[in-house]
């Protein structure tokens, strides 16, 4: 291992999450376009969005790497290396793994030969995964120090559990990363920490149920889920299952603290609108809720509506947790420098189901906060505003017309405290070959929610 | 319209002979100018519009999401790979063009634009138990976990 000195010397990343947090400011930002479900007949793209308030260009999209067909719902993406390997110089954070939900395929995007406007590497085709593995719809991209695991919704059919694709540092399929998936009954998201040995992994539901759009009613049928799984990280098993009944309902985001020493994690559990907390007491796992938003009535319909807490993130330095309330629209800042005492030190409004925000800085805001990156320093949060496509269609119908956007909330890192900038504004509703949507962003370095530490 | 899943409050559709996939038969595209092409019943709607070049929006291509969704204004198909769409979808027409198998000669509106009531805010317009996808119509829950 490097010590927080020795910066020369090393592979990708950072030596440390405090090393991290002295990295230059973010100039460029690679997040995901999309026309599934639009009607335009383009495929997906990869967006890499100008971040230097110096350039000329600042505030747009300056290239688009379309990706090889349309259909593919790029959705999360991952680095080939992260941090994880910051002690290896023979390894480089060249390639941005882009999966497509709905078609199984990789996308192997090559970042590093111009970082302003990205190249297709190769395609691991979604039929080849189904036919070596029986997995399709992958999510989340992790590298494992060289290796890299994702997480795999479904079977080749498209029903639960699903499991883990495992792929070598070649970017070659190796087959099934999980030795035992014990009782889990879904997959989704997932995070490790392996100083305790152990990786959490959370429930969305089957791709058959959750690709088509959301049916409430299925919920209480039991095809979402509601329990997080808690790994032996090197046996690559399932040790224990926690099940969260009504307070987690659909669990989603994983993250645990950046500092690879502590044991605190936490999930946002989308539906019920908590975010759960754990941590290691006495060898044992402590599974507590933390913070719980109320649901809204919207004065014309029956059921009332959950905040829908889509996305968690923590700042480099383990002190505010984020979250978007998609279907309200406000978006969250907590001081968690005691875990589980969390304070509210921040709000914003944008877009939403409640009408309280459906402008923001003159701009009509379509859909709500939505994904979230936040900058190394902890000072600028990036929020784009569409979730799914299926999703989005069911409670933002109007974006097919109107696209995505992404906004710049400027945080107080010190003293907690957001406000939204009214300088900087990516409109996806005006892009070449009309409105598209916007979900999750990366930085060609590493960000808040790409690198684990060893 | 055919699906051997679909369980309507009139109960299930009278017995059918199991479909053929032979022969050909005419689709008409409604909303594209009413344009029609020939094709093999044996393919899937969505190949088979492919290969007489017509462009439509996929995703899964396995019937698993409803990205393809159309809506079938007359004739017959077979749709029952598909695990995509719920009682109110089927009944207001909706087919999976990328496993939907013509059994007669049909008429469609495709892509988008047809897709105005494929969508619906559940906490606007909740579904009643008989419009569940038809596999999970009658299935017990415990339906007061639901916020």
């Amino acid at each position: 291992m490097t010590t927080e000195t020795d910066k020369t010397c090393c592979g990708p990343g950072y030596a440390s999450p405090a090393e991290a947090m002295k990295a230059p400011r973010e100039k460029l930002l690679y997040t995901v376009a999309l026309y599934i479900g639009t009607g335009i007949q383009k495929p997906d793209y990869l967006a890499t969005i100008d971040a230097d308030p110096e350039s000329p260009t600042y505030s747009q999209v300056v290239s688009r790497l379309e990706m090889p067909g349309i259909g593919d719902e790029l959705h999360h993406m991952g680095w080939n290396a992260c941090s994880s390997c910051h002690h290896d110089a023979s390894k480089e954070r060249r390639y941005l793994i882009m999966p497509g939900v709905r078609s199984s395929n990789l996308h192997i995007v090559d970042c590093a030969a111009d970082p302003r406007s990205p190249r297709l590497h190769k395609v691991i085709e979604g039929a080849e995964i189904k036919a070596k593995t029986n997995l399709s719809a992958p999510h989340t991209v992790h590298c494992l120090g060289s290796d890299i695991i994702i997480s795999m919704l479904g079977d080749a059919k498209g029903e639960a559990p699903g499991g883990f694709l495992h792929l070598n540092e070649d970017l070659e399929i190796v087959g099934r990363w999980e030795n035992d998936l014990g009782g889990m009954k879904f997959n989704y998201d997932f995070w490790y920490q392996p100083r305790h040995n152990v990786m959490v992994s959370s429930e969305w539901a089957a791709p058959n149920t959750f690709m088509p759009g959301f049916d409430l009613e299925e919920v209480g049928l039991l095809k979402y889920g509601r329990e997080i799984h808690f790994w032996d990280f090197e046996n690559r098993r399932v040790e224990n299952t926690v099940y969260l009944g009504e307070d987690g309902l659909v669990p989603l985001e994983v993250r645990f603290h950046h500092n690879p020493s502590s044991s605190h994690g936490f999930v946002g559990a989308a539906l019920s609108s908590n975010v759960i907390h754990w941590f290691k007491k006495d060898d044992e796992w402590i599974v507590e809720k933390i913070i719980d938003v109320e649901n809204e009535r919207h004065p014309e319909w029956p059921i009332p509506v959950p905040g829908l807490i889509t996305v968690i993130l923590i700042s480099m330095d383990d002190r505010f947790l984020y979250f978007s309330n998609w279907l309200h629209g406000d978006l969250r800042q907590y001081d968690i420098s005691d875990p589980s005492n969390p304070k509210l030190t921040g709000q914003v409004w944008m877009g939403g189901l409640l009408g309280k925000a459906p402008e923001v800085n003159g701009h009509k805001i379509t859909g709500g906060p939505q994904m979230l990156q936040l900058s190394l320093d902890g000072k600028r949060l990036y929020v784009t505003t569409s979730l799914f496509s299926t999703w989005d269609n069911q409670f933002y119908p109007e974006i097919r017309e109107t696209g995505g956007c992404m906004l710049m909330v400027d945080c107080d890192a010190e003293n907690g405290g957001m406000s939204i900038n009214a300088g900087f504004f990516v409109d996806f509703g005006k892009e070449p070959h009309g409105p598209a949507r916007c979900h999750e962003t990366r930085y060609p370095g590493g960000d808040c929610t790409s690198d684990i530490w060893l | 319209m055919t699906n051997p899943q679909d369980n309507t409050p009139n109960g299930p559709a009278p017995t059918r002979p199991a479909p053929t996939h032979t022969g050909r038969f005419t689709i008409t595209l409604a909303n594209q100018g009413g344009s029609a092409f020939e094709v093999d019943a044996e393919a899937p709607l969505l190949e088979s519009l492919e290969q007489h070049g017509v462009s439509l929006p996929y995703g899964c291509r396995y019937g698993g999401c409803i990205s393809c969704s159309a809506k079938l204004l007359v004739g017959e198909v077979d749709q029952s790979e598909g695990r995509a769409l719920n009682g109110r979808q089927l009944a207001d027409g909706y087919v999976l063009l990328c496993v939907a198998r013509p059994e007669t000669d049909c008429t469609l509106d495709v892509g988008v634009e047809s897709h105005d009531k494929l969508y619906r805010n559940p906490f606007q317009s909740p579904l009643s138990p008989n419009e569940l996808k038809p596999s999970l119509v009658g299935e017990p829950g415990s339906l007061q976990d639901a916020p």
